[in-house]
Parts: C-alpha cells; structure tokens; sequence
C-alpha cells in the first residue's frame, strides 16, 4: 500500500502530468490543449541536432568504448598480469570522480593555449588544435571524455563474465590445437555474448540521456555542435522555460528508446540473456 | 491609562517606523556582486541591524536557478535577485506572482529618477517588478601602448573600415599575436547584438511583436562580424577566455558594455595608465556611435521573508547617488540613476584609464543609443542566434541574409510570433 502511494506519487502522476504538458503551449499562461509542441518537434533543426549528434555517439563511440572494454578485461584477466587488483581499482575509479570536478579538469587539458593536450601534441612537433572552440575536435573530447569515464567500468563487468567461462574449455581447444586467437574469436566472444549484450544496451540507454560531458564540458557548443537529446531538453525546460516543449522532447526520446530497445530485441535475440 | 496609552502609541509607532533588521540574502555575479559589497559600508550606516550576504553565483546560475525557484512557487530564492534587463521579461511574463510589485513598498516616487527605457523591461502594466540598476553604454577599451606600437590613433577609427585597417596594422606588427578583439563565436553573440543595435535593429520590434532579425541593419551587424573575422582580428574566447587574453597583452582593444571597465580594472590592476577608451566606430562616416549592452536591475522576490530590509537595500543601492556612485567608483558600473550621472566624480580623470574622463566619454553615448527590448523570448533567440552566426562565419550560408532569414524562420517557431515584413 505504502509502496503503491509512493508509485503513484513519484512516478505515474509525472508521467501523466508530462503527457499533458507535451500538450500545452507554455508560452501562454493557463492550460490549453493543442498540438503546436509536437509539429514543432519534426521541424525543428535544433531537435535535430541534437538528435543527429545523440546518434552519432551513439554509433560511434559506443561499438569503440565496448572494443576497448573486451580488450582490457582480456588483459586484466591474463595470467601474466601482476597487481590484479589494482588495475581493477584503477580501472573502476573513473567512475567514483565527481563528474562537475573530470569535466573542469578535461576542459583544462583541452584548453587551445595552455591545456596539457596541445602542449604534448606541440612536444611531438604537430600544431595546437583549437578543440573546444571547433565543431568536429568539440565532439571527439566529448567522446573522449565518455570513454575514459566509462569503459573501466565496461570492462570490470565484461571480466565477469569472462570469468565465467570454464577453464575446461579453454583446455579442450588447447587438445585440438586451436591459436590463441582462433580461441578468442571462436570460444570467450562468442561466450561473452550476454555480457557485452548487456553492457550494450546500459551503454545505448546512457548515450540517449547523455547529459553532464556536453553540459560541462562544452556548454553543447561550440554553436550546438555537441548537444545532446539531454542538453536540448535542459535547455528548454529550464532556461527558455517551456516546460510543455521540453515535456514534448522527453517523449520524444523515450518513444526513441523503445524503438532502439525493440530492435535490440529483433536483432541480437534476447535467447541467453 | 496615560501608560497604556504611550505604550500604545510607542507600539503603533514601533511597527511603521523600526529600523528593518535580521540577514538579507542577495544573488548576483562577477563585478556586479562585488559592486553590491561596496554599498554595503553606506548601507550598515543607516541599517545598522541588518546583516547582508552577497552570494556570487555566476551570470547563467543567478538566471537559472532563479527560474527554478520561481517554478517551484518560490522556495530557494534570495531576498534580492539580480536580473538583467535583456532576460528580466521572461520572468513576470511566466511567473506573475513570484516578485514584488515594488510599487506596493513606496518605490512610485523614483519612476522619474531612471530614463523611461530602462523601466520598459521591468513593468508589466503599473507594476514595476525591479528596480533600474546599471546600464551597458558600449565602448572601445583599447590599449594605448599597443596602439602606439603599431602607428595607430584611436581618433582616426571612425567607421568599422577604419577598424579593421588599424587591425591589419596591428596584425603586421605583432604577427598575429595581438587581436583587435575577443569575441564569444560559437558561445555567445555578443558583437552581432552591439553592432545591430547600433544599426536600431534587434531581434525583436520594442513592441515585443514581431521577429525584425532579418532586416537590413541586423544584416550589415554580420557582415560587419564576419569581415572582422575573416580578416583574422578577433580571437575567439568565453568570458574567462576575454579575461586571460587582456591580462595577458594578447589584445589591443576589447568592446563591450562600459560595464566591463571594473572587469577590466580588478582584473588587471598591473595594466594601470596603458588603457584608453574610444567610442564604437560607426557602420557608415557620420553613423550612430553607441549601443547598449546588458545592464541589470534588482528585483525582490514575494518569498523573501525579510521584504522590509530587502526594499532598503535596494533602495539604497540603486536610488541614491551615494549607492550608484560607489558602485561606479571601485567596480565601473554605470548608473542608470539621472542624478548619479551628473555627480562631481563622472567628469574626473581616471588614473588607470592613463587620467581620461571616460565616465564622460561613456555616459555622452547614452543619448543615441537606439532603444531595443530583449522581451520574454531573449534566450531562445539568442540560442539560435549564437548557432546562426557560428554557422555564417564557417561558410554555412552564402549570405547573412540568408543566414538571419533562416534565424528568423526558428525564432518565430520558437515564440510563436510571425517574422516582420
């Protein structure tokens, strides 16, 4: 019963309540029910923007940040490697940083004249890049950012399920003479299949609601080079305050989720997970 | 009885004429924090009792978390907010209840002590929401022994042309590591708004009804920008980007709000005696030298608990010329208040400005600048506006024609209000 109020409190009634609002032309006080919010929406080319941008990360730096997960839980899992537990830690710590306080420091590093990342690149003979100020260099530390945050994190839960994997057929391949990397591409891929499902889709359904590294990072500019779905709708719900607009973006994005969860489903098959 | 009676009286007298008391919370950002602090001393002296907390919050967190406050019926808003006057609309426009009518706290017998531009943006009907704070008269700050090096006098800039002859000049004597400017592309818009108010063109008419950013002086303000970048004059920078690049002599000449004077002087106190000013060159010889950029006001919001001593501070601030003159003094903000301006100090040389009278160069501009009005829709247009320029400047349209149309054509989707003829 309790259980129920707080349900109803806390998550049917905003549902609803934003459902309306996508109805409502917040520009003018009072209700009144029209459709303006959402033929704007498929009209508005900073919708999509931001949606161009979303998927773009989406399709880019998550297949990448996912490759590079895979290989460092094979690293941390190899025999040879010593002081296990502190890779693994070290891995993990990206995460337990304040996202505020890693996005000043990248803005720092990225800085055109004085951030540590053209001082190296200067170091090695190639020319300073302007990256916050220039649309393409603006969305790579976007990415960059993302990855460094998240693939640690990846790759702790992709070593779990490598750890999961009998030795016994390790040793079975070992018998028929399978190379290391027939093993790999052969045995522990396929086996991981759940895991790296999994860690697909958390990370799909991150990137949707991406939100801190374009905020902080680079204010979603330069122009709206980096916005976001997330961003957009921040934008305007809180500072242009039209709440029934942004209301519109929110189920804009969540009809969206559903279509790239469906296809999720259909393509990769949800038969071992 | 004769007791009852005083005590009565005292009583009765007690509750119209105590002294407000208790702490006041005020918000604000950068300079304009810091300038409220030095009406504090002055207001102690007549409010002894009340205590008063200058939170700096930064410029967009004051504007954002004011909304907020505002959308959740009150809770978390200061005694007095600052607000500028571009973005104040939005506010009574939304949130009708969530400020003072500082009509209702005796502040009628000052309309006529601020110019009737200035309260444009603060009413709604016969209320007035905020009281007239500071004004952004713009200016060129430039750096007289930059200027000197490469053979330029700052009386001979008298046209954008003009402009940017002096900054190939400059370009060739520093190759190219001293800029004419910094400006916020890609971040912000600010030059595109001071060049097309100084045309009387803006994003919206000063009735608030119509999208007039595509007409010919909102035109001539972007080629204006891009020819200024194409001739590679202007770095780029945000607002601690424009900091770092004057401290550091990496440009001769910055343009904003007259504002930006305290900006400059506490920021670089070490630069004393090498800074000057100039008025804004014209977009034709004999055109309007002067346009209008920010300037604030203060508002009260109707949660504060404490309405009394808010209204004193306000008042004390913003309606004397003691308040207004002090703010001027330490941290360069110009005072909207009619009398402030004709005060002794204003016609001063000012040491750091190498014994100029700025003041009077700066508050001479006041008169010609063409009214504009930021109206409810200030930060929407503006979004799409700082888009709209960093897409013209890297070659995405093929005229800024084509590129304000297209601006207008979102503005107007965006507020709902047609697109001027």
């Amino acid at each position: 019963m309790p259980y129920l109020l707080i349900f109803l409190v806390f998550w049917a009634y905003p549902l609803v309540r934003s459902l309306l609002d996508s109805f409502d032309d917040s520009r003018i006080l009072g209700f009144s029910f029209n459709t303006t919010n959402w033929t704007r929406l498929f009209s508005d080319p900073f919708f999509l923007t931001a949606l161009k941008n979303t998927l773009f990360i989406m399709v880019i730096q998550v297949p990448v940040m996912l490759a590079l997960a895979v290989g460092l839980a094979v690293a941390l899992n190899s025999g040879v490697l010593k002081a296990k537990g502190f890779y693994r830690f070290a891995f993990f710590a990206p995460l337990v940083v304040g996202t505020t306080a890693y996005s000043a420091i990248f803005r720092l590093i990225f800085n055109t004249q004085y951030g540590a990342v053209n001082q190296g690149l200067n170091a090695i003979g190639i020319a300073s890049v302007d990256w916050l100020n220039q649309p393409g260099p603006a969305m790579a530390v976007i990415m960059m950012a993302i990855t460094w945050r998240w693939a640690g994190y990846n790759a702790i839960l992709i070593l779990a399920g490598l750890q999961s994997i009998g030795q016994e057929v390790y040793e079975a391949a070992a018998l028929d003479g399978a190379s290391k990397t027939t093993t790999f591409f052969r045995i522990t891929l396929p086996l991981l299949r759940p895991s790296i499902l999994f860690c697909l889709v958390i990370s799909v359904f991150g990137t949707l609601q991406l939100f801190t590294e374009p905020a902080l990072i680079t204010a979603s500019g330069p122009g709206n080079a980096t916005m976001t779905l997330g961003t957009y709708l921040y934008q305007q719900g809180f500072r242009s305050f039209n709440f029934g607009y942004a209301s519109a973006i929110a189920y804009g994005v969540a009809i969206l989720g559903a279509v790239v969860s469906w296809i999720q489903l259909k393509v990769l098959g949800g038969d071992n997970t | 009885m004769k007791n009852i009676a005083l005590l009565g009286l005292t009583l009765i007298a007690g509750s119209t004429l105590a002294a407000p008391k208790g702490e006041i919370t005020i918000w604000s950002w950068d300079v304009a924090a810091k300038a409220l602090e030095a009406t504090v001393p002055s207001f102690n002296k007549l409010y002894p009792d009340v205590k008063v907390k200058i939170v700096d919050l930064g410029n967009q967190n004051v504007y954002d978390r004011g909304l907020a406050g505002c959308a959740a019926g009150g809770a978390d808003l200061p005694d007095v907010y600052s607000v500028e006057n571009g973005e104040a609309e939005v506010f009574w426009a939304r949130f009708p209840d969530c400020f003072t009518d500082l009509t209702t706290l005796g502040a009628s017998k000052y309309i006529k002590s601020f110019p009737a531009f200035k309260w444009t943006e603060l009413s709604v009907g016969n209320k007035r929401y905020a009281m007239p704070w500071d004004s952004g008269p713009v200016v060129m700050f430039y750096r007289r022994d930059l200027y000197k090096q490469a053979g330029i006098s700052p009386t001979s800039i008298k046209t954008w042309d003009d402009f940017i002859k002096a900054g190939q000049k400059v370009n060739a004597k520093f190759g190219g590591k001293v800029k004419m400017g910094v400006i916020g592309n890609g971040s912000d818009d600010e030059w595109f708004r001071m060049l097309a108010n100084q045309n009387g063109c803006f994003y919206f008419d000063n009735d608030a009804k119509e999208v007039t950013i595509n007409q010919a002086g909102c035109v001539d303000a972007l080629n204006t920008v891009k020819k200024l970048m194409d001739a590679k004059l202007l770095s780029v920078g945000d607002w601690g980007g424009q900091i770092t690049a004057f401290k550091k002599g990496d440009t001769a000449t910055s343009m904003f709000g007259a504002w930006y004077e305290g900006t400059i002087r506490s920021n670089a106190p070490e630069l004393s005696g090498k800074w000057g000013v100039y008025p804004m060159p014209a977009a034709k010889k004999g055109g309007v030298r002067a346009a209008n950029l920010g300037g604030s006001a203060l508002a009260l919001p109707a949660s504060s608990k404490n309405k009394e001593a808010a209204y004193a501070f306000i008042e004390h601030a913003l309606a004397t010329n003691e308040g207004q003159i002090a703010m001027l003094k330490q941290y360069g903000l110009v005072p909207s208040l009619l009398s402030a301006a004709k005060d002794p100090y204003v016609a001063q040389g000012q040491k750091y400005w190498g014994n100029q009278k700025v003041w009077k160069t700066i508050l001479d501009t006041l008169g010609d600048v063409p009214a504009a009005r930021g109206t409810q829709f200030f930060q929407e247009a503006r979004q799409i506006m700082v888009v709209t320029q960093a897409d013209f400047i890297s070659g995405k349209f093929k005229t800024a024609r084509e590129a304000l149309d297209s601006a207008a054509k979102q503005i107007s989707a965006a507020t709902g209000l047609p697109v001027a003829k």
